[in-house]
């Protein structure tokens, strides 16, 4: 009997395959004795493209990311391990912080063996460096130290060697670099001085008579500190320094300086301390260095911006001290860029864990006896993680659309790409932290698991907020910035142009008193309403400084004594340079389900930023009325977003492998079979 | 229920075993319309059949599966229904995936030719029993197809980069080369074959998985695979397989040969250069995407990729191969895109598409299953 019923049922699909009327689905959904885990991929269907989806968030090099992906899935280095019959690949944090570093080290010479860094610094073009920068971004997702290594080895020291150095060091440093034969850090901060590079303590002196350089650490405030690779493998290091010639300080300037030899042992003159152990990134061997008069030839300058005569005589095309600062500080931009994008890419990975076992893992009935809720259909839950999810969304088109436009670079965007990067580098890096927290609370228990990831990443990742420059002062130098454009254009009485400043010349938005569904959905009021605050905030910020320059306030105290201002500033204008980013990439696609649910979740990002940011009520851009519009609207968008939240995650394009195994069958996972 | 002796999948039956036969020796077993819709029959009844415990799938003659019916496949396209041939390799795949889902043990006894589409009946079920007679190989990209059948699933699941090797190149694995990649779970010299098929009909009341185990496991061997083996040079294979394009892979190859010149190395350069650049390139990326997705996944994009194959728009190596190999055996197909960089990624992006411009056409819709397994899931 069973067999004729199975004969119906396969001459049934194999007349659908042969284009005949559909099955009718026959699936049972008696209730089992005891909890199973069943994938979300049952249950939930997808609403639109995961794979546009994907192409649409990943924005570029989408095979070379997954060839990396698969790179390290092959090979045991990366850690590979069976849970509930997947498998996955994730560090192993309960190493040592020695283990780590040298396995990290190990997984940096595989991948060097199979080609993932072929033309990182020989190659040039924006194809080249994107491809660079979608392959660091993948070797981020499985592992911040990973990357964390390799973004010192090549982005600070290949790149300072690269935009700093001339053709001599070009030649005898760029294709070493990249093959791995020397391996360099990067030595600017110091235990006094950290963003404020231009205090650096340590000193270089030019001796002419043996046409060298001396470099010393004269206090123990000037000794290197949290330098990358310095406390192990580093062989070179580029030296932050002040440069003296005949007892004229001429600056910050940077220098080429061996630390070890082949055998990794330290040179003469060079002392080094370990940083220790730390509360993540332990796989990255952060050093301290002290230099004791270390001689390198006049060669080891990095002269593209000034240089040294053989007889010691100071020359330099750009008589400006600022500027001369200014050019040095260049190639910090790109760790910001790339910081920005990881930031985002960890975020993806705590939700697309947090979200899925949302979908899987039931808690409490509602009515007496009836099935428990799925963590995902209680509107608390949702409310505490699909706005995160929007938002990381929205901060994906923003970073990237800083990657474009930092690949695009040209000396007239300079200015834009260092203002756009740090408000960037710091509201995304935020919002990576807060997005962690808030999946760990959200998976509960399992999210302190480390092989879960969700609560580990926090530590890995918290570094974010601090290095390549503090979020807190990156946000000062946004709105410092955005001052002097203003200050600028009223000056000369040009109109704005640039920085998205654009909107100021025309009429200040109105909003409308009362705010209706629709209107908050749309795109044209989310618009006005950013627009609206980042105006006024300038205008107030502007004019609270003038006045106080007005009583004879340098124009430095004036800003410190407006910090409240120019945070809310900062805040305003990289929040709608997010939005509009997103405006953009909406308006780029054509009609249909991809489109809608990307309208969907624009105004999430919009809504709940309105919400979050106590700006609105405090300045008065909305009444108590709106905000609670607001409010609602944000609950209704939770309900929206909900049945895509599968799909939005899987759009992420992060395989199962990198994710933790609570993110999947976590009963088998768990099973005493698997113990 | 017996069987009668001229069906093209015999059937015998234990209490607790059911014994398939692909019974089509002539043309050394390989799957018909007929034979696929039959097992699919057959494997959803037995699932659903309570006292069936174990089955066992194997072939008629010298071989165990040849593949698909590449020439009724290439009639139909050559009379412009290349819709009735995709149709026929989504069935295929359909019986691929219920097999790869399959809540039971399958046995598969491999004692002879498996190819091409005889390893998508066998390499998805839990146990594949390799022996001294058995001839592997995924054939595809000299025919001017791709590895199909799920292969994108468990090739790139094999150790480092064996996978790419076996379907890119094509080569012949024979059963000590199974054993040792993970193709085959065991190795049973082909006349203790009857006394293992013997003892695992005894199966009755106990668990079955555990029973097959301990059965294969008393009968089976560790042959060591012959000195000039493929996996006696898994360093070679990893170093070259692993690299991101079809040209650096050449590439990598020859610059090993220059080093280290051997027979090896130039049989492996030689059969890449002869295969068909369109399936090089569309093999690679299929491997590659599928070592992130679930079994499903893949066969729902190779099920893509192959209707664009049958329908022939951007290249019709297909055609071409069978006619040079399997119809004039001129062994001298003249592909189109002649050479690899005239393979172009766009061309290649292509065939992992939707067909779009076809009327009716749809992605493969793969039967619901009651307890999916992890390894059937994964996200794009």
């Amino acid at each position: 009997m069973s067999e004729n019923r199975a004969f119906q049922r396969a001459h049934i699909l194999a007349n659908h395959i042969l284009r005949s009327p559909p099955p009718p689905s026959n699936l049972s959904l008696a209730r089992e004795a005891c909890l199973q885990y069943s994938p979300p991929e049952l249950s939930e269907s997808y609403g639109f493209d995961v794979k546009d989806m994907r192409r649409l968030l990943d924005g570029h090099n989408m095979e070379d990311r997954d060839w990396l992906y698969g790179l390290m899935m092959q090979s045991n280095l990366f850690n590979r391990k069976e849970r509930g019959g997947k498998l996955f690949v994730s560090p192993d944090y309960n190493q040592t912080m020695e283990q780590q570093r040298e396995i990290t080290m190990k997984r940096i010479w595989y991948l060097l063996e199979k080609g993932v860094y072929r033309g990182w610094l020989t190659d040039s073009g924006p194809d080249a460096e994107l491809k660079k920068l979608a392959l660091l971004e993948v070797c981020g997702i499985y592992d911040h130290s990973l990357s964390i290594k390799l973004g010192v080895h090549f982005f600070l020291w290949g790149n300072a060697v690269k935009f700093f150095g001339t053709k001599r060091h070009h030649e005898k440093w760029l294709k070493n670099t990249e093959d791995y034969v020397v391996k360099g850090c990067f030595a600017m901060t110091e235990l006094g001085h950290g963003s404020n590079v231009r205090g650096i303590e340590t000193v270089t002196t030019y001796d002419p008579r043996t046409g060298e350089f001396v470099i010393n650490t004269p206090c123990e405030s000037a000794q290197k500190y949290w330098i990358g690779g310095a406390a192990k493998h580093a062989t070179h290091t580029i030296v932050f320094s002040q440069l003296s010639i005949n007892g004229t300080n001429q600056g910050v300037h940077a220098f080429i300086a061996q630390i070890r030899d082949e055998d990794g042992n330290i040179c003469p003159n060079i002392r080094v301390a370990d940083c220790g152990h730390k509360i993540g990134l332990n796989g990255v061997d952060n050093g301290r260095i002290w230099f004791d008069n270390l001689r390198i030839p006049r060669e080891n300058l990095l002269n593209s911006v000034a240089d040294v005569s053989p007889d010691g005589e100071y020359v330099s095309a750009i008589k400006d001290p600022d500027q001369r600062f200014g050019a040095f500080m260049a190639p910090l931009t790109s760790g910001r860029v790339t910081i920005a994008s990881s930031a985002i890419y960890s975020a993806k990975v705590g939700l697309a864990i947090a979200l899925r076992y949302s979908l899987s893992r039931r808690a409490f009935s509602v009515t007496a006896n009836g099935p428990e809720v799925l963590l995902l259909d209680y509107p608390s839950h949702q409310r505490r993680l699909l706005p995160l999810l929007a938002k990381t969304y929205a901060m994906s088109f923003a970073a990237n659309d800083l990657k474009m436009i930092y690949v695009k670079r040209t000396p007239e965007t300079n200015k834009a790409i260092h203002v756009v990067s740090s408000g960037l580098k710091a509201v995304l890096t935020w919002h990576n932290m807060r997005t962690l927290q808030e999946c760990r609370e959200a998976v509960g228990g399992q999210g302190v698991k480390t092989e879960n990831l969700v609560g580990q990443l926090k530590g890995e990742f918290d570094v974010q907020t601090t290095f390549e420059g503090d979020n807190n002062v990156l946000m000062q130098q946004v709105s410092k910035a955005l001052f002097a454009e203003y200050v600028s254009c009223k000056k000369r009485n040009k109109p704005f142009k640039g920085l998205g400043l654009e909107h100021m010349n025309s009429p200040c938005p109105v909003l409308p008193t009362q705010l209706s569904s629709s209107t908050l959905r749309c795109s044209q009021f989310q618009k006005n309403v950013f627009c609206l605050r980042e105006r006024d905030l300038l205008e107030r910020f502007t004019s609270e400084v003038a006045q106080l320059q007005g009583r004879g306030e340098s124009r430095e105290s004036s800003f410190l004594v407006n910090h409240e201002l120019a945070e809310d500033l900062g805040k305003a204008f990289t929040e709608k340079a997010i939005l509009q980013t997103v405006l953009d990439a909406e308006a780029k696609l054509p009609a249909g389900s991809l489109k809608d649910v990307l309208g969907l979740v624009r105004s999430m990002y919009a809504l709940i930023s309105l919400e979050e940011d106590p700006s609105f009520l405090r300045y008065g851009y909305l009444s108590r009325d709106n905000v609670g519009d607001v409010r609602r609207e944000v609950s209704k968008l939770c309900g929206e977003l909900r049945p895509h939240a599968l799909a939005l995650v899987t759009s992420f394009g992060i395989p199962d492998a990198f994710l933790g195994p609570i993110a999947f069958n976590w009963v088998e996972a768990n099973a005493w079979s698997s113990v | 229920m017996a069987s009668e002796p001229h069906s093209q999948v015999l059937v015998e039956e234990t209490s607790s075993v059911r014994i398939l036969t692909l019974n089509r020796p002539k043309k050394l077993n390989a799957l018909s319309l007929n034979m696929i819709n039959r097992l699919l029959q057959l494997f959803l009844a037995y699932e659903e059949d309570p006292s069936v415990k174990l089955i066992i799938l194997k072939g008629q003659g010298r071989a165990f599966c040849a593949g698909d019916d590449v020439s009724a496949v290439v009639r139909d396209i050559k009379l412009g229904k290349w819709r009735r041939s995709a149709d026929f390799m989504s069935l295929g795949y359909t019986l691929n995936y219920v097999m790869a889902t399959y809540s039971k043990d399958q046995v598969s006894i491999l004692n002879g030719i498996v190819m091409g589409g005889g390893a998508g009946v066998c390499v998805h079920g839990r146990f594949r029993i390799a022996t001294e007679n058995t001839v592997f190989a995924m054939p595809q990209t000299s025919l001017g197809v791709f590895p199909d059948v799920g292969a994108s699933y468990f090739l790139s699941r094999l150790p480092g980069f064996f996978g790419e090797y076996v379907g890119l190149t094509g080569a012949r694995l024979d059963g000590a080369e199974m054993l040792a990649c993970g193709l085959a779970t065991h190795f049973v010299p082909s006349t203790r074959l009857s006394a293992l098929e013997a003892d695992l009909c005894r199966v009755g009341s106990s668990d079955p998985v555990t029973f097959a185990s301990t059965i294969l496991d008393a009968h089976t061997q560790y042959p060591h695979p012959k000195h000039r083996s493929a996996c006696h040079r898994l360093d070679v294979i990893d170093k070259c397989f692993s690299r991101r394009t079809v040209e650096e892979i050449i590439s990598a190859l020859e610059s090993e040969a220059t080093h280290k010149p051997d027979d090896w190395t130039s049989a492996t350069i030689g059969a890449l250069k002869k295969a068909s650049p369109a399936s090089l390139k569309i093999s690679l990326r299929s491997i590659r995407e599928g070592r992130l997705q679930g079994v499903g996944q893949c066969l729902i994009r190779e099920n893509r990729t192959v209707s664009h194959v049958m329908k022939g728009d951007i290249s019709k190596d297909f055609v071409e191969g069978c006619r040079a190999i399997l119809i004039d055996k001129d062994r001298n197909p003249k592909w189109e895109p002649r050479r690899l960089e005239e393979m172009k990624d766009s061309m290649v992006e292509q065939y992992f598409k939707r067909v779009e411009d076809e009327e009716g056409w749809e992605d493969l819709k793969l039967p619901p299953r009651k307890d999916l397994p992890a390894s059937a899931i994964a996200k794009l």
